[in-house]
């Protein structure tokens, strides 16, 4: 025997790790099923389209994310300038409080109305609509190129801010 | 000492199931946030995340159930699955700490205001792998050995 050590019954061991299998092919059985019995819109595919997903093509290209809790620390920063990607009938139908409006397609014509308020070193935070938009990761990536430095993107928007009851700001001005 | 021991272990049994009990439940009902939880840590490929969120919570809720079960060898099948469990998400959160990503863990929440990860789930998981290691011991029967008769 193993004088002084732990004794486990003769087969103990086998014999668990086919309890431990039974256990997991029943939660795999049972998980499968799960899926497949879900209304369509609710179910998961089993592989997703990841290298589509907003915040893959941000990593990708190198561009930080935050999301919600750090978005609503990021709001009580005087220093982040916070702008909003989005088209200026959506800034002012509402928009993040303080955020500034610079839609991607206008970003050249515009970034000179906050040339006051902007360093390379300013901290940005971009959002647009939500986690389907792509105008601020555009916009980050032309941040970048006219050399801002600290640009990161809230991916979850201002459809995840407006749906965990964020308080909103509405017309032109922040 | 022996008769707190089974009082402990009664404790430690439920604390463990239902933390897990608990923590698959938001998982099971939103897999698609779950599914964005385990991508935001950066560590599986792609193609294999949608499976684990769909998988890993039932895997949490049976292994969970089975740490409640009179039959002592499927507690300790349930505690060693979730000791493995445990060590994984331990490594996978720390992780994610060195790499500075700012997002909650997604064990017992799959909402985005779920607070960020930070080194407390970490004091969690190592007191839960203790709690869990001890009801595996137990279930398995685990005890010294009888002294050799043939010892000098």
């Amino acid at each position: 025997m193993n004088p002084g050590g732990l004794a486990v019954r003769r087969g103990e061991i086998y014999r668990l790790l086919g309890d431990i299998s039974v256990l997991l092919a029943l939660a795999i059985v049972l998980g499968i099923f799960a899926n497949l019995t879900r209304p369509s819109s609710a179910r998961l595919p089993w592989v997703g389209d990841w290298k589509h997903h907003i915040e893959h093509r941000a990593f990708r290209a190198g561009v930080p994310v935050v999301f919600l809790p750090g978005v609503r620390v990021r709001l009580q920063d005087s220093a982040t300038v916070v702008l909003d990607a989005r088209e200026p009938e959506n800034y002012e139908a509402g928009h993040l409080p303080g955020a500034l409006s610079l839609p991607v397609g206008q970003a050249e014509e515009r970034l000179g109305d906050y040339a006051a308020l902007l360093t390379p070193q300013t901290p940005l935070l971009l959002y647009c609509d939500g986690a389907n938009c792509a105008d601020a990761l555009e916009l980050a990536l032309k941040l970048r190129e006219y050399g801002f430095e600290d640009v990161t993107l809230y991916p979850g928007g201002y459809a995840e801010w407006t749906e965990y009851g964020g308080r909103v700001a509405r017309g032109g001005e922040p | 000492m022996n008769r707190i021991r089974p009082v402990f272990l009664w404790l430690a049994r439920l604390a463990v199931a239902g933390l897990f009990l608990t923590a698959c439940v938001a998982k099971i009902r939103d897999p698609e946030s779950f599914a964005l939880a385990v991508y935001r840590y950066r560590i599986l490929p792609g193609s294999l995340v949608n499976i684990l969120a769909i998988l890993l919570p039932w895997i949490e809720l049976v292994s969970g159930a089975a740490v409640l079960a009179a039959r002592p060898r499927w507690r300790a099948a349930g505690a060693l699955i979730i000791m493995g469990m445990l060590a994984v998400f331990t490594a996978a959160i720390s992780l994610s700490l060195v790499r500075g990503i700012e997002a909650s863990c997604g064990c017992f929440s799959t909402r985005a205001d779920a607070a960020v990860s930070d080194g407390w789930n970490l004091v969690r998981n190592v007191a839960l792998i203790w709690l869990a290691a001890a009801v595996f011991l137990d279930g398995l029967r685990l005890r010294p050995s009888p002294p050799d008769p043939q010892a000098p």
